[in-house]
């Protein structure tokens, strides 16, 4: 247990020019090898996506009957209609953005307070308090899901996306707080003692020095656990007594029937709207918080 | 200072309501959980007090037993593939693309945004024998192997859980690690290559160590989260063929929701935190163990 | 968890835990309100499995038509669950006595003897149905399929009604001069000269198990009568008695008959090999129907035929997934919804979803694809049914027979270790 205060905290960087290195990577490999390296890994990524898309144009025989790599006789567009009235994705896509975004932003701002209550702040029993919320890694999401939704029911909460967001939130903090407590490990404590010096308070080291300090580790945890909430299926079934709270990972369950059957083109254009559509969104985030993770940079 | 950094009120603050939605989520349900473990019944019934008979079970119960010879292959070999391929991407982003990388990492990410029903319709038709050879079989055939079924045989239907698992998780381990590596300042390395270190060198003595925190912590993540593994395996192949790759989470799956006995099902739940509990302690022992070696 | 607790830092903290755990624990344990609204439902709420698109495409067709007095009285809502978890969500619903009007159980649980049947939860459908003097609409089959299922009750409303027998290409079979088998050794030999002939005689599933389980049911009864499985139920024979473990065995060597690479094809490849014309037989209930009818899946046309497992006196029926009515809910409204669901169901379905029910057709359905009329002709001429091999087995019993059914076929289970698993899952039930 000792080992999380391992003192290992590099110092911040600085201003200064990151020097190429394409040398550097010439002499390691050869750089073919690492051309053909990437390439390799791009394939292995991009093909997928491709195959995805495709899909998503196909009739249910050319799926099912034709192989992987065969391409669209035509181009099924009416799978996207079905998707969208079948899988009720509009509708869905609201419902899981209302308890995405309530969720993520609790489980950032709380993990990364208990966080840093656990690593900057001095106290006496710290480390048994983090070792219990690490614990929370080790038990089996679906065996608390029988209690949950007994106390959530006797709460008489069951009809709102509140048990979802609880569920979310809880199940989200021991990884947060663990590595948001890491990542603050790596902050320079002198920078935390220059503070207080100057007469500020905790809260003053929280918002003003650590939180832009992990902003790297924010934006990480961010990704994760808003992949991990939007993608959860179990949660989202266990605690949605109504249709009309479902998700949209629920909503990818209406292309299914009761014999096994699946309505692959249909789902695979949901699929396709869904993953595209994040993705999109992804890609816009990522350039803006690089943009303040660079600017930022300098400060430190 | 110590006042400051020991304020009682800053401390609860920043912790309480973290605290208090984990416990009630978490460790309230699970203490829960493991009184049912020695109980029988179902929620409709009501629960009664059978002592030791779901443990008794649990240890002749060959099912259970080789889920949980499953769980531990699995999750071994999961995580260090994980942590090699993630850390070797983290590595390949940080040195060699640099700038360049965001794309690449984009891509290797891309993976864990797709629903698990996609990947593993992907990798079943990749694998596929019949009626359609998959292109994993094509290939075999061509360099003269022959093709097989992959899904008949619980050991090949593991190398499909093991490449499908990897290729989907990686390039989140990648990013995982990727935060802990880009926080190294760059005078550190720029004094290291300036000595004169080797490539290798300068990783195993300067950038291994400095990432050991974080390293440390995705490792652990990565085993509580192998160990626990579901719905992959649910989705391409449901544990088949019979149980032979049913993980311990799968199995107490089934036995709680499907066969609707929760009880033994808590007893398995409660395998699968000690099991988790010890390979943690162990990770943070050895781990201690070697940095004072350092 | 105990070793947490004890680790927590301030010892105060852990009476308080254990103080909310132990309340909490009470609360969950005392099984919750039981305040069933007085009056009963206030809405005609119903739960089905997200599979099944039917029954709600159903409601909303009869509430806007036929049952629009009953909609008027008691206004109807859906929800799903998938049928994984159904079992567990009525669990979880019927403990905290907050069940909807019409759900989808578990065998199981609404069974005589069944938790839900014991608590009150289950409608006597039986006496209700004659209550309301409809009880003749319930088809003779379907009754009789009920009440083997249920040991003589009446839990469930039958939405719908399947029987099972082997679908077939007829052009296959007319090119290779095969006669329909009334025998499994006639079966077995039309199977072996296609195979020398290159064709692919039977099409199965191994990810959807039953879809190769449900052979060894029609072995079973074909063989040993149509008592087989039910004297399993009633404990005067063990699957693993010679003759039963001989029946699996037998299935086993038919294994070579089925496709290659059977693990884990899924339930869509399977039919549509047997839709494209590769294979020549499958053996699959009449929900198949849809599919058969449906142009851009069906690349044979009228090429698909249907006849029963050789040997069996009549076919193996079911009534699709359980949709039992809560007792503690009924009143007038739900009596209507009932009525005229009992009138109007059987006709509505065959004629918007071309699908079979339980209940008589009273408005006959012209312009019937022909496959559909000959198997409805079948259904209304049949002898007594018999259910389907996991008909009566508990859920884990049913899991294990659909999870090994594949090694069963290919030969990686043997027939005994089959039929000890299934045998000791049955075991550990009772």
């Amino acid at each position: 247990m000792t080992a999380i205060n391992v003192e290992t905290a590099p110092r911040p960087r600085t201003g200064a020019p990151r020097r190429e290195s394409g040398t550097l990577a010439g002499r390691l490999t050869g750089g073919l090898l690492v051309k053909l390296l990437i390439a390799v890994i791009v394939i292995a990524e991009i093909y997928p996506m491709f195959w995805i898309l495709t899909n998503s144009f196909k009739t249910k025989s050319e799926i099912v009957d034709e192989p992987l790599w065969s391409l669209p006789g035509g181009l099924q567009w009416h799978n996207y209609v079905d998707a969208w009235t079948t899988g009720s994705l509009g509708h869905y896509a609201l419902n899981s953005l209302i308890v995405t975004v309530p969720s993520l932003i609790l489980i950032l701002l709380l993990g990364a307070a208990a966080g840093f209550a656990l690593e900057v702040m001095v106290w006496k029993g710290r480390n048994a308090v983090l070792f219990l919320i690490v614990g929370g890694m080790m038990v089996p999401l679906q065996m608390v899901l029988l209690p949950l939704f007994t106390i959530y029911f006797n709460l008489n909460i069951s009809d709102s996306y509140l048990p979802l967001i609880i569920t979310y939130v809880g199940h989200g903090l021991p990884l947060t707080v663990f590595m948001m407590a890491t990542y603050f490990r790596a902050v320079p404590r002198e920078l935390f003692e220059a503070l207080a010096i100057e007469g500020g308070g905790p809260f003053r080291a929280f918002f003003s020095i650590g939180l832009p300090l992990i902003r790297n580790g924010l934006f990480t945890i961010g990704l994760l656990q808003f992949f991990s909430v939007w993608n959860d299926l179990l949660i989202a079934l266990t605690f949605n007594v109504d249709s009309k709270l479902s998700t949209v990972q629920v909503g990818l369950l209406h292309f299914s029937d009761e014999y096994g059957s699946v309505d692959y083109g249909p789902l695979f254009a949901a699929i396709s709207i869904t993953v595209f559509g994040t993705l999109a969104v992804y890609l816009i985030l990522n350039q803006q918080v690089m943009r303040g993770l660079t600017a930022g940079s300098v400060k430190g | 200072m110590k006042h400051v950094f020991g304020n009682k009120k800053a401390i609860v603050t920043f912790l309480l309501p973290a605290l208090l939605i984990y416990l009630g989520v978490m460790v309230v349900p699970a203490v829960w959980s493991l009184f049912l473990a020695f109980m029988h019944g179902n929620p409709v019934r009501g629960f009664e007090f059978t002592g030791m008979k779901n443990v008794d079970r649990l240890f002749s119960d060959p099912q259970a037993g080789h889920a949980l010879w499953f769980t531990l292959k699995y999750a071994i070999v999961i995580s260090v593939g994980q942590i090699v391929l993630g850390y070797a991407l983290a590595l390949l982003y940080v040195f060699v693309l640099r700038k360049a990388s965001t794309f690449v990492r984009t891509l290797v990410f891309f993976p864990v945004v797709v629903p698990t029903v996609a990947v593993a319709l992907l990798f079943n038709r990749m694998f596929a024998s019949s009626p359609q050879e998959g292109p994993v079989n094509a290939l075999l055939g061509l360099v003269g192997l022959g093709g097989t079924d992959w899904f008949a045989d619980g050991n090949k239907a593991f190398i499909v859980i093991v490449i499908m698992d990897l290729w989907r998780t990686m390039g989140f381990f990648a990013v995982l690690l990727y935060a802990g590596l880009i926080e190294i300042p760059e005078e550190i390395m720029e004094s290291a290559r300036l000595d004169g270190a080797g490539t290798w060198r300068l990783v195993r003595h300067i950038v291994l160590p400095l990432s050991m925190p974080v390293l440390l912590a995705t490792v652990i993540f990565s085993l509580n989260a192998s160990l626990k593994v579901f719905d992959s395996i649910v989705a391409l192949n449901n544990g088949g063929p019979g149980y032979q790759t049913t993980p311990l989470n799968l199995l107490m799956f089934k036995t709680a929701f499907s066969f609707g006995d929760f009880g033994y099902g808590s007893t398995l739940a409660l395998v699968i935190t000690l099991v988790c509990l010890t390979v943690t302690l162990f990770v943070f022992r050895s781990s201690r163990r070697d940095l004072t070696k350092d | 968890m105990n070793l947490m607790m004890r680790t927590m830092p301030r010892r105060a903290s852990v009476p308080i835990a254990f103080a909310a755990v132990t309340s909490l624990l009470l609360a969950g344990c005392s099984g919750g309100k039981d305040d069933a609204p007085a009056g009963g439902a206030k809405e005609f709420s119903v739960l089905v499995t997200t599979e099944n698109t039917q029954t709600g495409k159903m409601f909303d067709d009869l509430k806007a038509n036929q049952c629009s007095d009953a909609q008027k009285q008691l206004p109807y809502t859906l929800s799903q669950t998938p049928s994984s978890e159904m079992q567990s969500k009525v669990q979880l619903l019927g403990g905290q006595n907050a069940l909807p009007v019409m759900y989808a159980g578990t065998q199981s649980l609404i069974a005589p003897k069944g938790d839900l049947q014991v608590s009150g939860q289950v409608l006597d459908l039986k006496e209700t149905f004659q209550k309301l003097g409809v009880l003749d609409q319930v088809t003779p089959a379907a009754q009789s399929v009920i009440e083997q299922l249920y040991a003589g009750s009446f839990p469930t409303v039958p939405l719908q009604f399947n029987i099972e027998g082997i679908f077939y290409n007829k052009k296959i079979f007319a090119d290779h001069n095969i006669a329909i088998p009334t025998t499994l050794g006639e079966l077995t030999a039309a199977a072996a000269k296609l195979k020398a002939e290159g064709v692919t005689p039977f099409v199965a599933s191994g990810k959807t198990g039953w879809t190769i389980s449900r052979w060894l049911g029609a072995i079973l009864y074909s063989e040993l009568g149509p008592d087989a499985l039910q004297k399993i139920k009633d404990k005067k024979a063990k699957l693993t008695d010679p003759q039963y473990v001989a029946a699996a065995q037998k299935l086993q060597e038919l294994g070579k008959y089925f496709i290659d690479g059977i693990t884990n094809l899924d339930y869509d490849t399977m039919n549509a090999q047997m839709l494209n014309g590769n294979a020549a037989m499958m053996y699959m209930g009449t929900w198949f129907l849809a599919a058969v009818n449906d142009p851009k899946q069906n690349k044979v046309g009228d090429n698909i035929g249907f006849f029963g497992v050789p040997g069996i006196k009549g076919y193996p029926a079911n009534v699709g997934s359980p949709n039992a009515v809560n007792a503690k809910l009924y009143n007038d409204g739900v009596g209507s919804w009932l009525t005229c669901i009992a009138k109007n169901w059987g006709s509505e379905s065959l004629k918007k979803q071309g699908t079979f029910s339980g209940f008589k057709v009273n408005t006959p359905v012209d312009s019937l694809p022909a496959l559909t009329a000959d198997i409805q002709k079948k259904i209304d001429n049949a002898p007594a049914s018999v259910l389907w091999f996991e008909g009566l087995f508990t859920p884990k019993a049913n899991n294990d027979s659909s999870a090994n059914a594949a090694p069963l076929l290919t030969g990686a289970m043997s027939a005994k270790d089959f039929m000890t698993l299934i045998q000791s899952d049955l075991d550990a039930e009772a």
